[in-house]
């Protein structure tokens, strides 16, 4: 109890908004909900299974609306599974308040099973399975056989597993991951994402081969006269 | 890459920047304000008007002759005032501290056209000095004109007086301040282009659509904190 306490301040800092939880009837929740719909119209013939965030640089909103995402695909009634693959600068067990001991680096370099990584969350039919002690080679991890094996694995147990990855300009570890997912989502942070950047990133995820499902345009401010404002039941 | 900026393209921006705008005017106005206010020193005009017109008994008030020769005299009067064979009899007159070719400056002389009337205008810092200098210029020429050209013609029409309250007539802090707001908006308005056009982020979905010619899954609008239930509220939930 004690150590939580001193945990508490930077917990809260760097624990992501789960607005979807919180908030479900809020205009952004809706948004939430929205690109639930398109992530389903987006995948007509094959069934998305796995699907990754990442953007091009750090902090532009990839890892709350990863969880988000993970969140409203749960509240659809599928079992979900957000993995926290971003090895580098984790932010999953905040966010849910989950243990970091166990989690993806650990069933990776096989000291733990799959299992033991996977928790329950208080958000019905989501599990997370946080990022583990962070490792000094998670490129390597993630391009693993055994993440391959693992995400094999997983898919037989979950409907739909949500990845948390890090960025794309900064890292390798992004463009691996997207050759396993069947869907990347490119996160914008609108007004902050740099145009060269964006492109770069999108060229580094076709040469990956990855399948682009499209883009989440974050931190967009609505025009007044935005068809979302006129969204009835919304209104408070 | 190609960009067409249309007219409500145009609008968003100044729209988007209107404070910075309105504040880089607002601050144009002040600075030409506090300057012309407090910084600049005050210069105060007084003028005297001299008649010059032959002043002989014996012929006719209204000659002709008379009157075309005053007027070609005019340009050489003129320069007359303006010399330092004037000028320094103005300088030891009043006891002043400065040369002929200071008070040059100060001195602006000015005909109309085809008339007999010279107006003599003087600019000081001080009221009362301009119209000193003013005044004994037309004196010192009226008597010296009898002496350098052996005529008295020359009269004072009207001798410049000091006004209770003294007006400057530069800076003009009125003008100056409307000055200041137009160039003060201008550069509002050119810096807002400038940042409009540096900014090299991606802002619309029309950015998206033309350059990653990526779908839109969705836009999320910024989450704020009044749409987030306090963390305290959210713990007692949780507890629940």
């Amino acid at each position: 109890m004690a150590i939580f306490k001193k945990q508490k301040k930077p917990l809260q800092k760097a624990a992501r908004k789960l607005i979807t939880v919180d908030n479900p009837k809020s205009i952004i929740s809706e948004q939430y909900r929205t690109i639930r719909t398109n992530i389903h119209f987006s995948s007509a013939d094959t069934e998305l299974r796995t699907i990754m965030l990442t953007s091009s640089s750090p902090s532009e909103g990839k890892s709350t609306s990863a969880a988000n995402i993970a969140v409203v695909f749960a509240q659809e009634g599928r079992k979900v599974l957000l993995i926290d693959a971003d090895m580098r600068k984790p932010t999953m067990h905040h966010t849910f308040h989950v243990n970091n001991g166990t989690g993806l680096s650990a069933v990776l370099t096989r000291q733990a099973e799959a299992a033991e990584a996977i928790i329950p969350t208080d958000i019905e039919h989501l599990s997370v399975m946080p990022c583990g002690p962070i490792p000094p080679n998670p490129a390597e991890l993630i391009g693993s056989q055994t993440m391959k094996a693992l995400i094999a694995q997983l898919k037989e147990q979950f409907d739909v597993i949500v990845f948390d990855a890090p960025p794309l300009l900064s890292v390798a570890d992004a463009q691996i991951l997207s050759n396993e997912c069947d869907g990347t989502i490119l996160v914008v942070n609108t007004g902050s994402t740099e145009k060269d950047n964006a492109l770069k990133a999108k060229e580094t995820l076709q040469s990956a081969n990855a399948r682009i499902l499209g883009v989440l345009m974050n931190n967009y401010t609505l025009a007044k006269d935005h068809y979302y404002y006129q969204y009835y039941g919304t209104a408070e | 890459m190609e960009e067409t900026i249309s007219l409500q393209e145009l609008m968003n921006v100044l729209k988007k920047r209107l404070i910075m705008i309105l504040a880089i005017t607002i601050l144009a106005i002040t600075i030409a304000g506090v300057v012309s206010y407090l910084l600049l020193t005050p210069i105060y005009q007084a003028s005297t008007q001299i008649l010059v017109n032959q002043d002989k008994v014996e012929q006719q008030p209204f000659n002709s002759q008379d009157i075309q020769t005053n007027l070609q005299l005019i340009n050489t009067y003129n320069v007359i005032i303006k010399s330092p064979a004037i000028l320094s009899i103005v300088i030891e007159k009043l006891d002043m501290d400065t040369t002929p070719a200071q008070l040059t400056n100060k001195i602006s002389v000015d005909s109309t056209q085809n008339s007999q009337v010279i107006n003599v205008s003087v600019t000081d810092e001080e009221p009362y000095r301009a119209v000193d200098i003013a005044n004994t210029t037309g004196e010192v020429f009226q008597e010296e004109i009898k002496k350098l050209m052996k005529v008295d013609n020359v009269n004072i029409l009207s001798p410049a007086e000091l006004p209770e309250k003294p007006v400057p007539v530069k800076p003009n802090p009125k003008l100056n301040m409307a000055i200041g707001a137009v160039v003060g908006l201008m550069i509002g308005v050119g810096i807002a282009f400038l940042l409009e056009y540096l900014d090299t982020t991606v802002k619309t979905e029309q950015d998206v659509e033309d350059l990653l010619e990526l779908p839109i899954l969705g836009l999320v609008s910024p989450i704020s904190e009044k749409e987030m239930p306090t963390p305290a509220s959210r713990h007692r939930k949780k507890k629940r």
